[in-house]
């Protein structure tokens, strides 16, 4: 029973933390909650087993194609439903046209695709191991996707020019702005690289959570949770928020079950949000007087 | 050329006349042919099962008016695309009755349809044939021109209990559903019969489709002491998972459940082919091989079907059998009483025995439900050949 709890656990909770860490990099670019990370993480899988299953490519080639589709519809999310608002309207922070713009492209995926979950193929090309299943590929490739993506964006954020550029977009826009740093083309660039990083998130999930257009929802809540309980902005407070959400998920999945088992989970996060409204990992802001 | 006035009016007079005068029925008006109004789901979520029941629909039709008719006027199907949407099929039916004057409505062919459009066809007074589950669309006083050719939910799922409990005498079961309404409804419905049929059972909780990890659930069903498992889900993820756990966890249960269970969606997430075995779902016995064979009946329309190049190896015999038994229904049903509604139903409330090659129906005035029990069985869903399957293993041949 442990071993299932912390491998199904820490697979799961590495998908929320990247589809958390996809909301946290639209968000520090631009301030806007883009909904659009929960489709990211579904237009993963459905593109995933698209290439690899139903066109025959190399699982590399396919791998690569994801993530090309994944900065396309990033880089189109940011012209079509924020640049537009952004011009537009002072309080910005919930930009709903990303829902609309979300939902528009899921149902488009159940036209397209079908509305019901299809097989993602095995990545690694190794049968299901019945003896060490919990160490099976369906749970480690997403974590490795999370170790991964978190090393890669502290070393683009702290290494290189353009990761500062983010940085000081995030910290103050005006600011930065100011000192001649290309908002726009960087906003673009950081939809684009959350593009990747959801679609990666989705990929590597897929062989536990399957093809399928409905995971969109589900991505979208469960990675939000994250967000929130680790602070808005911080990717580590993701990571942690994350893993600690697919183990507490799972735990309460074998103790109470059913659909008790999602009451528990909204249960301790109003819980955890009451007690630390910043998130676990947030500072408090003190107020403007 | 202009029309006057003078001219209409001398027109109305002579029509009048002879309205007046009672003249006999143009000939004309009986040799025209018969209109039945069909909305099948050729399009959409639900048309794997319209495709299936279209080809049969199509099959007796054709056979019908090669035979002549029905008294010598020929059957015209009138067919509405539905798109799997309800709003589309209730439209379809305020032209199918209104305005192309059906004698009759054949569908729609799936419950969500059928709950929306039976109101309004039972309110246009035109008879109906539907083959739909739902318990609820079939009730002598709401829709007395309503008739249903296939089970109810509540065959199917004493179907599948009774196989569970008197063919394979497992007495303690696990009872597991998804969250939507079906699958609660079917779970609530389904628990108390178990129960009354004197088996115990020992787990039952809905649980979210999409949760990825049923490992938890099947651990609890097995520590109850689970001998069968029982999910009723139209969700072919959620079912395939449970396949998955169970043949990864080296359980040997059979699990026993609704037709979604033996789709090829299910059969296509599977980990392992072999996670198919000892799993049973819900199918209707004139079209299952016994002992290898079909039963008679069967085999003789299935060699009709190959004589008239219907395909049905890509699709499921019972749904092409379901779809010209209803046909075949509604022409001996007019050949006997007439195009007239009033008739029809009469006539339809006293079918006892009619030998379809999907059931055997029978209605009468208090029961427009005509699907018999006995003929709802249990297939073995990995024997799937030429759209049918093998009857569970237990039954008597």
């Amino acid at each position: 029973m442990l071993q299932s709890i912390v491998s199904y656990g820490l697979a799961v909770g590495a998908v929320y933390a990247l589809i958390g860490i996809t909301y946290n990099v639209m968000f520090s670019a631009s301030r806007v909650f883009s909904f659009t990370a929960g489709m990211l993480g579904m237009l993963g899988g459905v593109l995933g087993a698209l290439f690899i299953a139903k066109f025959g490519l190399p699982v590399i080639v396919g791998l690569v194609l994801v993530l090309a589709c994944g900065a396309a519809v990033g880089v189109v999310t940011e012209i079509v439903t924020v640049r537009p608002v952004l011009k537009s309207i002072e309080q910005h922070l919930y930009v709903l046209s990303t829902l609309a713009f979300a939902l528009m492209v899921q149902q488009l995926t159940a036209i397209e695709w079908g509305t019901e979950a299809q097989p993602f193929p095995r990545l690694i090309p190794i049968g299901p191991d019945t003896i060490w299943g919990w160490l099976d590929q369906q749970f480690w490739l997403p974590m490795l996707a999370c170790a991964v993506t978190i090393v890669g964006l502290e070393l683009l954020y702290r290494k290189t020019l353009i990761g500062r550029a983010f940085l000081a977009i995030a910290e103050d826009s005006y600011a930065a702005r100011a000192l001649g740093l290309p908002e726009t083309r960087l906003r673009l660039a950081s939809f684009a690289l959350a593009g990747m990083i959801g679609t990666l998130a989705g990929f590597t999930g897929a062989e536990m959570l399957l093809a399928f257009f409905g995971n969109q929802s589900i991505l979208n809540f469960y990675g939000f949770v994250p967000v929130a309980l680790g602070g808005m902005g911080s990717n580590r407070g993701a990571v942690i928020g994350g893993l600690a959400l697919g183990l507490f998920q799972q735990a309460a999945n074998f103790l109470v079950g059913g659909i008790f088992a999602a009451v528990a989970v909204f249960a301790v996060f109003i819980i955890v949000l009451l007690l630390r409204p910043e998130g676990l990992a947030g500072a408090a802001t003190a107020r403007r007087v | 050329m202009s029309i006057t006035r003078r001219q209409v009016l001398a027109g109305s007079a002579v029509s009048a006349a002879a309205l007046a005068s009672g003249f006999p029925a143009p000939a004309i008006a009986q040799s025209e042919p018969i209109k039945i109004g069909y909305l099948p789901a050729l399009t959409g979520p639900s048309s794997s099962t319209g495709i299936g029941i279209n080809r049969g629909t199509l099959l007796a039709v054709e056979e019908i008016n090669n035979a002549g008719g029905i008294n010598g006027r020929k059957i015209e199907l009138i067919s509405r695309d539905t798109q799997s949407d309800p709003t589309k099929a209730v439209n379809a039916v305020a032209e199918l009755t209104q305005r192309q004057k059906a004698t009759m409505i054949w569908g729609p062919l799936n419950s969500g349809e059928a709950l929306a459009a039976t109101p309004l066809i039972a309110r246009d007074k035109v008879p109906m044939l539907h083959p739909c589950w739902v318990d609820e669309l079939i009730d002598v006083k709401k829709y007395p021109m309503s008739f249903r050719i296939a089970p109810t939910n509540t065959q199917v799922g004493g179907g599948a209990n009774y196989y569970v409990v008197d063919v394979l005498k497992l007495k303690k079961v696990a009872v597991i559903s998804d969250t939507t309404g079906y699958g609660t409804a079917s779970a609530n419905t389904y628990v108390p019969m178990l129960k009354a049929k004197g088996a115990e059972v020992v787990y039952t909780n809905n649980v979210d489709a999409a949760n990825p990890d049923l490992k938890p659930e099947l651990l609890r069903m097995q520590s109850a002491g689970a001998q069968a498992i029982m999910p009723w889900s139209v969700n072919a993820g959620f079912l395939s998972r449970i396949c998955n756990t169970r043949g990864a966890m080296g359980w040997d249960v059979p699990i026993v459940g609704q037709t979604t269970l033996g789709s090829g969606q299910t059969k296509a997430l599977l980990e392992k082919p072999e996670y198919w075995n000892k799993v049973y779902s819900n199918n209707f016995r004139q079209v299952c091989y016994a002992s290898g064979k079909l039963l008679p009946r069967a085999q003789e329309f299935v060699d009709r079907l190959k004589k008239a190049k219907v395909e049905f190896g890509d699709t499921l015999l019972w749904w092409v059998a379901l779809g010209w038994d209803g046909a075949k229904m509604m022409g001996d049903v007019l050949k006997a009483a007439g195009p007239k509604a009033d008739d029809i139903v009469a006539y339809m409330n006293k079918v006892k025995g009619w030998p379809g090659v999907y059931g055997t129906v029978t209605w009468t005035p208090e029961q427009h439900n005509g699907f018999p029990d006995s003929e709802v069985v249990m297939c073995e869903v990995n024997s799937l050949k030429d759209g049918a399957f093998n009857l569970a293993p237990g039954y008597s041949a």
